[in-house]
């Protein structure tokens, strides 16, 4: 009854404005704990959710050969037990208060990303905080998880070609700098994590001042703020990670890959070195990307798949890392397509461009396509947390969400051929093919 | 968002003085037919300056297709895009891309999803070209031919991925030769047996205005939008006679097992799916069913992921849905493993199975699958696009705007009792379709004991 009462005065209020959810910087607050924990608030109340994301900053790019694959590892053991919560507690309790869950690693970064309702808030607030240093390794668990990442493993590489090719191909143009290896690791890594070095890997980069909290739904900021020092204040600093110094080196010649495996159908890589996200370069060659890649009026769609039926589909680009990683054109070329000529079309595309730049109507097609991407991307607390936590870690803070529209639109058309020319370069790339052996023609 | 909400619900007290809580989940949308046919479901929302347009064509989805036709109900779909009176397939592509805007036609099972997403300020010019494409699809035969390959070459290729591959063996298996067994795709034998013609004449009987349901949510005035709707797909009219209505026919019942090996002889692991009769949507048995899911494999913590996953790292992934249409629905289970552990896996999925009948759940974990059910549902209506397929599902299949209340309400009454009782009814004892891709000569001795294989090859044309 209550509530009924308390809809129709909102409703006479609300009759001559309509009270906008919309994405404004100044309705996001910033705190930080002396334990250098750093905190965003963003209060929306359309749906009585709230989404309460963690980031860290650590990713793959963290680890070294032998240990590969441990930041994704330590991902799933923080669901499996600190010394108050068992393992697999998270989970029921957070299921049975109504709430779910997932995570994820990156090369750059690892976040948890929880979606509860309202009256959930202490609880997962709670254990939250509690698994920044208690996890346990129950080595029971371990083991148990170990086998878990093996079939993640088999699943997303092993029993997927393209996957396996673009693994070797990563490997392959990326020689000294740890992006050289995937998220997952490779397996003999995974078959060989000791508990001591993974339990050692989680102390260095599990501490408030690794971290950043954003809370984006129905809560209140000041209430929310008190939860989080009373669970959080705790919990000391640690020390601040050692910096990823490797820098790889210059590309001095084409490198390839070939792999020859049962397929129905062929997989086909090219990639090139490519500036991370803060770099000048970055936009320019975002732009590339979506005149190349996006969509059915693309470049290389039109060319491969409309054109030549060379292929089934095109995907790749640049995407924003912290340190270089590649431009990639990725390729579903059509079974018993041939390769050799995919590449010759490929190059004649990107020769094109080097030679005569984009047109008008492609550079504003990409910024269109940049500004609608963006905005569908903030529909929800979830995707508004998750944008706000990406841009702390990539660019140290979320205001960059409120300036990169204008960063793109500040691109001159003639950067993204000067970008073209820098980048796309035969002494930069890498291609790969796997080509069927047995199995079907 | 939440001002429109309110005011419809205040009018809706207003006007109904009802004590139920009408549309508190869903907010109430206004309502208008086209002089086509055509109803309208319309919702402002300004929060973000985009809009959101959804319709379902009633009866053009790939159930309804001929049986040697299977697929043209999409490839019709999809060559809708591919050129019209005004525009060939790229200027389509081009104009799209060029605002940044998603649109899309689709053959589901029972109807033809039409889609359309953009910012607000380029909605006019999307809905103009989505209705030149509805209305004025001019099937060039190189377009034709282009994707039909297009086609083929994907169907291949998707026999490398077992955990896609397996969905389609298992929609043979199950459904044979009942059309809910088509696969939107077409199979290699029916594609090549596709004409233009076919094409063209399932566009003329089967999109027809006069049969769909459409939505539009975002920030655009009524006013407006009514314009805008007259003036695009408002203008739309079937020609010549529509195919005549006809119902899909039961689902077939399993009798039996019926156990299919396909041999993949590189997969490191096998995948499964196994399938039973589940519900019609609408069916009362729906939250009942939805609860008991939830608690079986329908999330992180269910049996199937405690057990196969969380206690024995068998597994990346393992769950259970159902899936309801019209005439009834199926229950089906799935996950993998690596070759030599499928037959300890598949031993404690049918203890599961048995389990779940026998002695249902506790009241513990009815409690926590309910709040889990109450808690995870208001993110499922947060979008535009989400109200917007709402409002045309729930009128699509006649359950009434009211519908997600009753069915929270139910969720939220449920008892261990009605769990254990849509366990009895709907986990298969005896009675099943189960599918495994994997490497035969690794997996078939563990297989054994469950029965007589049907065995293919992964190279087999079709599914």
């Amino acid at each position: 009854m209550r509530k009924k009462l308390f809809l129709f005065v909102l409703v006479i209020l609300a009759c001559s404005a309509f009270i906008s959810a919309e994405f404004r910087r100044e309705d996001i607050k910033v705190h930080k704990l002396d334990n250098g924990l750093k905190i965003l608030f963003l209060e929306d109340h359309d749906i009585p959710n709230v989404a309460l994301y963690t980031f860290f900053h650590v990713g793959s790019r963290n680890e070294r050969p032998g240990i590969t694959g441990v930041s994704h590892f330590i991902e799933h053991m923080m669901f499996n037990g600190t010394k108050r919560f068992g393992p697999g507690e998270f989970d029921r309790k957070m299921e049975f208060s109504g709430g779910s869950n997932n995570a994820f690693t990156s090369d750059d970064m690892t976040g948890y990303t929880d979606w509860f309702p309202a009256k959930a808030l202490e609880s997962m607030i709670e254990m939250e905080a509690d698994r920044i240093q208690g996890l346990i390794f129950d080595p029971q668990v371990f083991e148990s998880e170990r086998g878990v990442i093996a079939s993640e493993r088999r699943m997303s590489v092993e029993n997927n070609n393209d996957s396996i090719l673009s693994e070797n191909v990563r490997a392959t143009a990326i020689m000294a700098h740890p992006y050289h290896w995937d998220v997952i690791g490779w397996m003999s890594d995974i078959q060989g994590w000791k508990r001591d070095e993974v339990m050692n890997y989680y102390r260095t980069y599990y501490s408030p001042n690794n971290a950043v909290l954003i809370v984006v739904g129905d809560f209140e900021s000041a209430k929310a703020l008190e939860l989080i020092k009373k669970y959080y204040s705790g919990i000391p600093a640690g020390l601040p990670p050692p910096a990823v110094t490797t820098v790889e080196p210059p590309q001095m010649g084409p490198k390839s890959v070939l792999i020859r495996k049962e397929a129905q159908a062929p997989s086909f890589n090219m990639v090139f070195h490519a500036p991370n996200c803060t770099s000048p370069d970055f936009c320019p060659l975002s732009i590339l990307d979506i005149t190349l890649l996006s969509g059915q009026s693309s470049r290389l769609y039109k060319r491969l798949v409309r054109e030549e039926q060379l292929a089934i589909s095109v995907s790749g680009g640049i995407g924003e890392t912290i340190d270089p990683l590649l431009f990639t054109i990725y390729v579903k070329p059509r079974p018993g397509a041939d390769l050799d000529k995919l590449e010759t079309v490929i190059e004649e595309e990107l020769t094109k461009i080097k030679n005569e730049g984009i047109t008008e109507q492609e550079y504003q097609k990409a910024l269109n396509m940049i500004r609608s991407q963006f905005y569908f991307g903030l529909q929800t607390i979830s995707g508004k947390a998750g944008q706000l936590g990406s841009a702390e870690i990539l660019y140290g803070t979320y205001e960059k969400l409120f300036t990169q529209m204008d960063d793109y639109a500040t691109v001159k058309r003639e950067q993204v051929q000067e970008a073209a020319k820098k980048y796309l370069s035969e002494n930069n790339k890498t291609v790969g093919k796997l080509i069927p052996a047995g199995g079907a023609k | 968002m939440k001002t429109t909400a309110k005011i419809a619900i205040f009018t809706l007290i207003l006007i109904s003085a009802s004590l139920v809580a009408q549309g508190a989940y869903l907010p109430s949308p206004e309502r208008f037919s086209l002089k086509n046919g055509i109803t309208v479901f319309y919702l402002k929302s300004a929060d973000l300056p985009l809009i959101s347009f959804r319709m379902w064509i009633k009866g053009a989805g790939y159930v309804f297709e001929p049986a040697e036709l299977e697929g043209v109900a999409n490839l019709t779909a999809t060559l809708m895009l591919k050129g019209t009176a005004k525009m060939d397939a790229n200027a389509v592509a081009s104009a799209l891309d060029f605002m940044g805007a998603r649109f899309g036609v689709s053959a589901a099972d029972e109807y033809a999803n039409v889609s359309a997403e953009s910012l607000s300020q380029h909605f006019p010019r999307v809905l103009e070209i989505a209705a030149d494409c509805l209305m004025n699809p001019s099937f060039q035969e190189e377009e034709f031919t282009k994707e039909r390959k297009t086609r083929l070459a994907s169907l291949k290729a998707v026999k490398d991925n077992p955990g896609a591959a397996v969905r389609s063996y298992f929609q043979k298996a199950y459904f044979g030769a009942h059309p809910m067994g088509h696969l939107a795709s077409g199979t290699e034998t029916s594609l090549n047996k596709i004409a233009l013609a076919d094409v063209k004449n399932y566009y003329q009987k089967y999109f027809r205005p006069e049969k769909g349901i459409a939505a539009v949510v975002g920030n655009i005035d009524k006013a407006k939008l009514l314009d805008l709707l007259n003036a695009t797909i408002g203008a739309w009219k079937g020609t010549g006679p529509a195919a005549p209505a006809t119902t899909i026919p039961a689902l077939p019942k399993p009798k039996g097992q019926k156990l299919v090996l396909i041999d993949k002889p590189d997969a490191t692991q096998a995948y499964w799916v196994l399938g039973a009769p589940g519900y019609a949507v609408g069916d009362k048995i729906t939250p009942q069913a939805a609860v008991m899911n939830t608690l079986f494999g329908g999330r992180f913590t269910s049996w199937l992921g405690t057990e196969l996953r969380i206690k024995r790292g068998l597994t990346y992934g393992a769950s259970s849905n159902f899936q309801s249409w019209t005439p009834g629905g199926i229950f089906s289970a799935s996950s993998y493993t690596r070759n030599e552990k499928i037959g300890e896996m598949l031993q404690i999925a049918f203890d599961l199975l048995k389990k779940a009948r026998a002695e249902g759940f506790s009241a513990e974990e009815i409690e926590s699958g309910r709040n889990y059910l109450l808690g995870q549902f208001p993110p499922t209506l947060e979008t535009n696009a989400s109200k917007a397929t709402a409002y045309v599902r729930l009128t699509f299949y006649n359950l009434g705007f009211e519908y997600y209340d009753r069915y929270l309400a139910n969720i939220s009454s449920s008892t261990a009792q009605q769990a254990k009782d849509a366990a009895a009814k709907l986990i298969p004892e005896t009675d099943f379709v189960l599918v495994v891709v994997g490497k035969a000569a690794d997996i078939k001795k563990q297989l054994e004991k469950f029965g007589t294989w049907t065995e293919k090859k992964i190279t087999d044309p079709d599914f």
